[in-house]
């Protein structure tokens, strides 16, 4: 059996030599090469659009710009965004192409012979633009007084409601209740490989694209509808992929590459194109994890009951939707936490402003909402003196739960599960251990009357796959090799478009087919993610390709069992994967089964602050996962400690500047993502297989789970070690003196 | 642009002399980000490293004389300066990285001229000297006399710094070098605060200089700290007048990494705690060593 053991990932060898090759890697010897252009425009209306310099400059080959998309528009989920800016709409464009409404919109693409000679042609673009006013924050876009699409009439073009019991009772009934606003910040994904594609036209005509996202069918999905074209013709597929968090499951180079390889053609010059992004480009270009701003109350009998919840989310959409939409959703669900509530009003808006676009981002809105409600909860044990980990099990959701959504929940919740195990291996009346002496940096040592020590829990759950009535499925196909009089195959085939983006999941795959068929690891072999061998497999997102792939090949393994059996040689077998159907919650309500399959988590942190400097460190995360099954139990690690890692940055050092919908610190130098000095010193993963009645071998998701939880455990860890609660974050040190100040007078 | 790679200090001089857009440099890990970015431009690059002078470390017993584009790891690797200059060594082993440190030099992270630099704090404490050479021969400058603003030295276009001298440390002396940073590594500087005491046969203190970095446009020094801590035993009160003194002493930018409020806080604290570790130090260096 593979499942459950730690066999060498497929794809280890070539990534550790360096033969594994990312797309950045794959310049072909005869490329054109191009730089894509931003406006720079926050808010600005484009009045006249100059390029003769351009194409004069030596070594431009074209430009590319808006006259050369037909369908000119852009969105996962709504098309709000053109793909370039520029001066006339082809008609066939939903949004008016003419505003930026983001500096990173896109301008033009400048083809040259040299990437040198299409960065200095690309400068000599002459541009006029028009100011216009900017809404550049929530509080500004709020009062819609300057609108980012002038087509509605507001900017909160998105709202979520629920109504449970009655919440205004439930705060009257409360013996207590706990009120905060939180500040929740951006975050930059910082995957290690930026952006790069390569685009041509391949043998059957099909424009192709060779890059790294989450899902190549989306990519192929989006490239056609600007190209007004069969999604047949167009072709999508994945080198290797260093990282993406989310941070690609949007569009950066892959429709404006494929434009530019389609114009190439059309002028007669078939040569592949390629095009990739510096770490600052990068940066600028992509979307980030969405800043919110939460208010909640938290209505408490004496004993420890919740009675009520209440919570006003406002989330900066930026500019476009992006996933806003979806985001919002996970934000509005979780902000409850993962405990019964018996009355609930929570209202939930996404905002447009003239900033960078919110979007995917691990957690996927998760860990805004368990900041929020973990932070309550924290602060209500402490203000109940009561044991932060005993009063979650009180009110822990169940079985039995009707959850926020009125729906119940699907079976097998793990709540109750995950906090016995971390509270057994770190109880919360137990003395900190000594953890070794503080010195974050060799040479500062504090002085150790300076120095407090706390500890604290989060707990939380998150789903696995698409929610809210999204279309959710997954394909596979697996070819079984053998002669005729053989009894079993010999060895199989599977071809799949999973993205691997570091998480492991094509090692995961190939370990559940040997398992499926009986077969040794070694026997399967793997193609993966180009569009033009494998099913649509959906994205790598939601913590879902585990549960969702993991059905998938074990449906085609199935069907292909059925060929063989007929006697065909090879013998082939497709599948699609369903899994049950999610619902679009009730507009007044919010009453609805948003989800098929969550994974639970629960987590204590243990810090020591240097009140003198203000720097934390985190000496040790407990951190306890219910997966299901634990498939390769070593990659699980891997993900655990890696979200943990992530969730550090978020938590306590990684700050993106945004002013006037401008990035100011587009550069590692100045964003700071931990080093091996700064993530926690010790992770204890501890990993429960409660099985998933539907998962592959019982297996949930777990991807994301580690993440969610962290901050609110951090903070709670901090005020157990200083008195003071911070509602926002990063915990830089400068902003833990200021509140340590605060408290001191 | 142009590489060329003097071999004598007097190839250098007529070299600078001779192409006024001319930049020296040693381990280049200030200028290649500076030309990339476009912040110079220059049209000839000057390499110091193959000139002998500027990557000798010698010591005669009396001082140290260190080439001014030595890489800085051998401060740190080599035990008997860092058992001499512990403070300055910890400074040094501050910049970037391993791999950062096997190319940057005291004498780039000086004439780079940043407030934050790491080794400069150090280096004043222990009264280094820089030994430039220029068209007419040699002069020899205090450290603290090299750097005028952000981005400005004293030193002319065709003048570079060919070595440091730093007189060996007297007995019952030690220094010491602390710097705050969000991130425990590869960042720059918010504060740094240099100290450096000497003890008196009955444990008070006879000398003291103290210097902070990231605080103002150049490093500073804290006379008024270094006025409380003479004669003393950096008793508790003595510390917090020299955390308040350091703290008046700033003058720092308000920005992304710290605030005023914060660097001037952090400031007091540095400084405190790198005066006892001096102490600490001078007590342990008596006699023989
Ligand atoms: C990733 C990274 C991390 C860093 N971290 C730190 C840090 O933690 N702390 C810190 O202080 N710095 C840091 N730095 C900055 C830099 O490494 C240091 O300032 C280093 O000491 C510069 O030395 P160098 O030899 O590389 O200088 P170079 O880049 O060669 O030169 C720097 C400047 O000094 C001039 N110069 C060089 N040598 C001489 C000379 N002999 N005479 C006159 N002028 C001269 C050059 O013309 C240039 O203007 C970091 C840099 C990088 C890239």
């Amino acid at each position: 059996m593979a499942v459950g053991k730690d066999p060498a990932r497929v794809d280890a060898v070539d990534k550790v030599t360096g033969l594994a090759l990312y797309p950045a890697d794959r310049v072909p010897d005869n490329a054109l090469h191009a730089v894509v252009v931003f406006t720079n425009q926050p808010h600005a209306r484009l009045v006249s659009i100059d390029l003769s310099k351009v194409v004069a400059s030596p070594g431009v080959v074209t430009v590319v710009t808006a006259a050369d998309v037909p369908v000119n528009e852009y969105g996962l989920t709504l098309f709000d965004q053109p793909v370039f800016i520029g001066l006339n709409d082809t008609g066939r464009s939903s949004v008016p192409c003419d505003i930026s409404r983001w500096e990173a919109d896109h301008l033009a693409v400048v083809v040259a012979e040299s990437l040198s000679e299409a960065r200095r042609a690309s400068a000599l673009i002459d541009t006029e633009w028009e100011p216009l006013p900017m809404a550049s924050d929530v509080a500004s876009a709020k009062t819609d007084e300057v609108l980012v699409h002038p087509g509605s009439s507001t900017n909160t073009y998105h709202t979520l409601q629920i109504r449970k019991g009655d919440a205004a009772q439930g705060m009257e009934a409360a013996d207590i209740v706990i009120e905060g606003t939180y500040e929740l910040p951006h975050q930059e994904h910082a995957y290690l490989q930026v952006e790069a594609a390569t685009a041509w036209i391949d043998e059957q005509d099909r424009v192709t694209v060779e890059t790294s996202g989450q899902w190549v069918h989306e990519d192929r999905e989006q490239i056609a509808h600007a190209l007004a074209l069969d999604e047949e013709e167009v072709r999508v597929r994945y080198a290797a992929i260093g990282g993406a968090f989310g941070g690609k499951e949007d569009m950066s180079l892959q429709i404006v590459m494929a434009v530019t390889a389609h114009k190439l053609h059309a002028l007669g010059i078939n040569r592949p194109v390629h095009c990739g992004w510096s770490r600052e480009e990068s940066i600028v270009g992509h979307h980030k994890r969405h800043r919110a701003t939460v208010t909640a109350r938290l209505g408490s009998t004496s004993d420890g009951v919740i009675t009520a919840v209440e919570a006003d989310v406002w989330l900066d959409a930026g500019a476009y939707n992006y996933t806003s939409n979806k985001v919002l959703g996970n934000l509005h669900l979780s902000v409850a936490g993962a405990y019964n509530v018996p009355n609930a009003r929570i209202d939930s808006r996404a905002i447009y402003t003239h900033s960078v676009p919110g979007g995917a981002f691990r957690g996927f809105g998760g860990p805004q909402g368990a900041f929020v409600a973990e932070s309550q909860m924290n602060k209500l044990a402490s203000k109940l003196g009561m044991d932060p980990m005993e009063l979650r099990q009180r009110n822990a959701l169940t079985d039995l739960s009707d959850g926020i959504t009125q729906s119940g929940l699907p079976e097998g919740v793990g709540v109750t599960r995950v906090i016995d195990a971390c509270v057994e291996r770190v109880p919360p009346s137990e003395d900190l251990p000594n953890h070794p002496p503080f010195a974050p940096i060799a040479s500062l040592p504090a002085e150790t009357t300076q120095l407090r020590q706390g500890r604290g829990y989060a707990v939380g759950m998150k789903n696995v796959g698409f929610s809210f009535g999204f279309p959710e499925a997954c394909e596979a196909d697996v070819v079984f090799h053998g002669d005729v009089d053989d009894e079993r195959p010999s060895r199989v085939e599977l071809f799949h478009s999973a993205a691997e983006v570091g998480q492991g999941v094509h090692t995961a795959l190939t370990q559940m087919v040997a398992d499926a068929v009986g077969l040794d690891f070694e026997c399967v072999e793997g193609s993966f993610s180009d569009t033009s061998t494998g099913g649509d497999s959906g994205s790598a997102s939601a913590s879902r390709l585990t549960f969702m792939a993991g059905n998938s090949v074990l449906g085609a393994v199935e069907e292909a069992e059925k060929t063989w059996a007929d006697g065909a040689r090879p013998a082939a077998g497709h599948f699609r994967y369903k899994p049950p159907a999610t619902e679009a919650l009730d507009p007044v309500t919010g009453e609805g089964q948003p989800n098929f399959c969550y994974g639970y988590m629960a987590q204590a942190v243990e810090l020591t602050v240097d009140i003198g400097t203000g720097h934390i460190r985190v000496d040790r995360v407990v951190s306890v996962h219910d997966v299901g099954r634990a498939i390769h139990p070593q990659m699980l690690r891997g993900q655990i400690e890696g979200a943990i890692a992530q969730a550090h940055g978020y938590t306590l050092s990684e700050q993106l500047v945004v002013e006037n919908g401008r990035i100011q610190n587009p550069r590692l130098s100045q964003y700071l993502i931990p080093g091996i000095g700064d993530v926690p010193g010790q992770v204890d993963c501890v990993i429960l297989e409660g099985a998933d009645p539907l998962g592959p071998w019982g297996a949930r998701g777990v991807s994301e789970m580690p993440y969610i939880t962290y901050a609110p455990a951090v903070t709670a860890a901090l005020h157990d070690a200083t008195g003071v609660w911070i509602n926002k974050f990063p915990l830089t040190p400068s902003l833990v003196l200021e509140h340590l100040a605060s408290v001191d007078s | 642009m142009k590489y060329v790679a003097p071999s004598s200090v007097e190839e250098a001089t007529s070299l600078l002399s001779s192409s006024p857009s001319a930049q020296v440099f040693a381990g280049a890990t200030d200028v290649v980000p500076q030309l990339r970015s476009g912040r110079t431009a220059p049209e000839v690059l000057v390499d110091l490293k193959k000139i002998k002078e500027l990557v000798e470390v010698n010591s005669d017993g009396d001082k140290w004389t260190v080439g001014a584009a030595t890489p800085t790891a051998y401060l740190t690797e080599d035990e008997s300066f860092s058992h001499e200059f512990p403070g300055l060594s910890e400074a040094a082993g501050l910049i970037g990285s391993d791999q950062i440190q096997n190319r940057s030099s005291l004498g780039g992270n000086l004439c780079n001229a940043s407030p934050a630099a790491d080794s400069v704090p150090a280096m004043v404490v222990n009264g280094v000297r820089a030994v430039v050479a220029g068209p007419n021969g040699t002069r020899v400058l205090d450290v603290s006399e090299v750097v005028t603003g952000p981005g400005q030295t004293t030193l002319d276009d065709d003048e570079f710094i060919v070595e440091f001298e730093i007189d060996k440390m007297p007995n019952r002396s030690g220094d010491a070098y602390l710097r705050m940073t969000p991130r425990t590594e590869m960042d720059i500087a918010v504060v740094g605060a240099g100290a450096r005491v000497t003890l008196a046969d009955d444990g008070s203190i006879e000398q003291a200089v103290l210097a902070l970095g990231a605080v103002a446009p150049t490093v500073v020094r804290i006379p008024d700290a270094e006025q409380a801590l003479l004669g003393s035993t950096a008793d508790e009160e003595t510390l917090n007048a020299v955390a308040a003194a350091a703290s008046a002493a700033c003058n720092p930018i308000d920005d992304k990494r710290g605030t005023v409020e914060y660097r001037k806080q952090v400031a007091g604290v540095l400084a405190k705690r790198a005066v006892v570790i001096a102490i600490e130090r001078a007590e342990q260096r008596n006699g023989s060593n």
